[in-house]
């Protein structure tokens, strides 16, 4: 359903994109993770239409998106990362204008809109002015305006962006009811627990290149070592370098098989510099240890401050 | 493009007009206001220069209409930087809705909004101000229509220009009030001095006031207008393309204040 080859982007001297390929077929949902700046947005606008590549291929069904946007995108949906809403009309009016723009009609329609607010919890409140709704339910609508008319290509940039647990849970649900239906869904986050819950096959974005790309448990078995994490005041105590470990400032990480010996056998090791020590974590083979293996950086220090990324 | 999907717009367009009437009742009440103090005082000055049976309203009721409606499509540019504001501009791109059908769905609108003003003002201009056309009612309507291409094609070509919302009312305004006190709305073109009569001709509203007076004070025919109306159909070709060459859809707007 969507094809994206060695596609490239720059603003300026920044490169967004550095020769991306994404594939999504239908049924799947696509899980695009990567820190802030890797990128997501950018893809997911160029696949949208909405930005140029500067070169590459992006194919939406059998269109050529590239050349044909307006084809590509009557078999798509989008929900951008900000949010596009029309504060003074109602919820129903907001949902009744993306349905009937991509060509719903009448009962069709009502059905359409009927369900989706079901689904997204906001049939109490079809009638609200959708300035009116609190920051969870705007994010609700604005991801129902995208998935109204079931399209076969589905974008989601962050959707669950500011969202509570149970919004989550909602939101998450439709997603993959919508893939399960035979929707290719695109699906850019910072929480990596999502992942497991959408049966998501993962592609992790990093300064505008894919540095993995699989089915999680495949990423699991492939790149994540569970590691001890330590955090000194001051630096690393150099008899803790070693082969694969890395240091990040303060930081070290032991990657191990055995986490709970490589700790104890680290803290033996230290001696003095014990008491320097302020943290030690140990961090069980999931998507950060993935990435702190690809990048020797952790994930979380470059997510949203109010998110808990990345645990799984 | 699809008929369908620009109702759908339209229709959505006009709901937000609704939603906040007040820019509509500005440009309806004012310039009755305006008609009710100025007619008396055009009424003498016509008279002074030896036009005899003028009321006034043939210059104040069609001046300030047009006046006002050039305020109107300066700010028609509004429904563009909204989207912009609302997060919905790139929802709008990235729907099925073509570039064709979201130009439609914005213009169709703010054209109708200043067609329906000035016909109202100048419908309400009879039994209020006693404003009579005397000649065809016919060249009346085709300057209302003209004028009001030209002041939309206007309004396009200030947003296409206009990367803030800030801009666009500076640009929007500087160009109505220019257009209402050069273009004779106003000051009556007779009574300006000589500079300002020699670039009177390159504004929309001298040429609809023409028109308006062949039509009142001449009673001229549907002739009389020819000129007027094709002089404001060239200026509205000519807005037109300017905006069809700067406006660009992947533009980033910014709407604030
Ligand atoms: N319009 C633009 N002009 C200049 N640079 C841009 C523009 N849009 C994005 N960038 C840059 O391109 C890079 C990729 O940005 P992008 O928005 O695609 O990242 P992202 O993965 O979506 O990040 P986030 O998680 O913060 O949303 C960043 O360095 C960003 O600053
Ligand atoms: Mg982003």
């Amino acid at each position: 359903m969507l094809v994206v080859r060695d596609l490239r982007k720059t603003y300026g001297t920044t490169i967004a994109l550095a020769g991306v390929d994404v594939d999504a077929a239908p049924g799947e949902v696509v899980a695009l993770l990567g820190p802030n700046g890797a990128g997501k947005t950018t893809l997911v606008s160029i696949i949208a239409g909405l930005r140029r590549a500067d070169s590459g291929s992006v194919t939406v069904g059998d269109v050529d998106a590239l050349a044909h946007p307006q084809r590509a995108r009557e078999l798509l949906g989008l929900a951008p990362q900000d949010l596009g809403i029309y504060p003074i009309v109602s919820v129903v009016q907001n949902l009744r204008l993306f349905g009937e723009i991509a060509g719903l009609r009448r009962r069709e329609l009502d059905q359409r809109i009927t369900d989706v607010a079901a689904a997204l919890s906001l049939d109490g409140l079809l009638g609200r002015l959708a300035g009116t709704l609190s920051g969870g339910e705007k994010r609700r609508l604005h991801t129902a305006i995208a998935l109204l008319h079931r399209p076969r290509l589905l974008l989601l940039d962050e959707a669950t962006t500011g969202a509570d647990v149970a919004t989550r849970g909602d939101l998450l649900g439709v997603v993959r009811r919508l893939a399960d239906d035979g929707a290719a869904v695109v699906y850019s986050t910072h929480y990596m627990e999502e992942v497991a819950s959408l049966r998501a096959r993962v592609t992790i974005l990093d300064h505008g290149t894919v540095i993995a790309k699989g089915p999680l448990d495949q990423l699991l078995a492939a790149h994540a070592s569970a590691f001890v994490e330590m955090v000194f005041d001051g630096p690393v105590p150099a008899v803790l370098l070693g082969d694969g470990v890395t240091v990040e400032g303060s930081t070290v990480r032991l990657p191990t098989a055995d986490p709970g010996h490589s700790a104890a056998a680290a803290l033996a090791t230290i001696g003095a510099d014990a008491s320097r020590l302020r943290a030690l974590e140990i961090v069980e083979p999931n998507l950060e240890s993935v990435y702190v293996t690809l990048t020797g950086r952790r994930y979380s220090e470059n997510a949203p401050e109010d998110a808990d990324v990345m645990a799984s | 493009m699809s008929w369908r999907v620009s109702a759908a717009i339209i229709r959505h367009e006009f709901r937000i007009m609704l939603k906040d009437p007040s820019t509509i009742l500005f440009i309806l009440f004012m310039p009755l206001v305006m008609t009710a103090l100025m007619k008396p005082l055009y009424q003498s000055a016509l008279s002074a220069r030896g036009v005899s049976g003028a009321t006034g309203a043939e210059q104040a009721v069609p001046g300030m209409a047009v006046a006002f409606a050039a305020f109107g499509v300066g700010f028609s540019g509004f429904a563009f930087f909204r989207e912009h504001g609302w997060g919905t501009w790139e929802r709008l791109r990235a729907s099925a809705a073509t570039s064709a059908d979201i130009m439609t769905g914005k213009l169709v609108p703010a054209f109708s909004l200043t067609l329906i003003q000035m016909a109202a003002l100048l419908a309400l201009g009879v039994p209020l101000f006693g404003f009579a056309v005397a000649g065809s009612v016919l060249g009346l309507a085709a300057v209302v229509v003209a004028v009001t291409l030209a002041l939309t094609a206007f309004g396009m070509t200030v947003t296409a220009i206009s990367r803030t919302s800030q801009q666009l009312n500076a640009l929007g305004s500087l160009g109505s009030m220019l257009f209402g006190i050069i273009g004779g709305a106003f000051v009556p073109v007779a009574f300006m001095p000589a500079w300002a009569r020699a670039i009177a001709p390159a504004t929309p509203t001298y040429w609809a006031m023409r028109g308006f007076r062949s039509v009142t004070l001449d009673a001229g025919g549907l002739g009389s207008v020819a000129l007027p109306v094709v002089v404001l159909l060239g200026m509205a070709a000519l807005f037109g393309a300017i905006a069809a060459m700067k406006f660009r859809f992947e533009e980033t707007r910014i709407y604030f204040g």
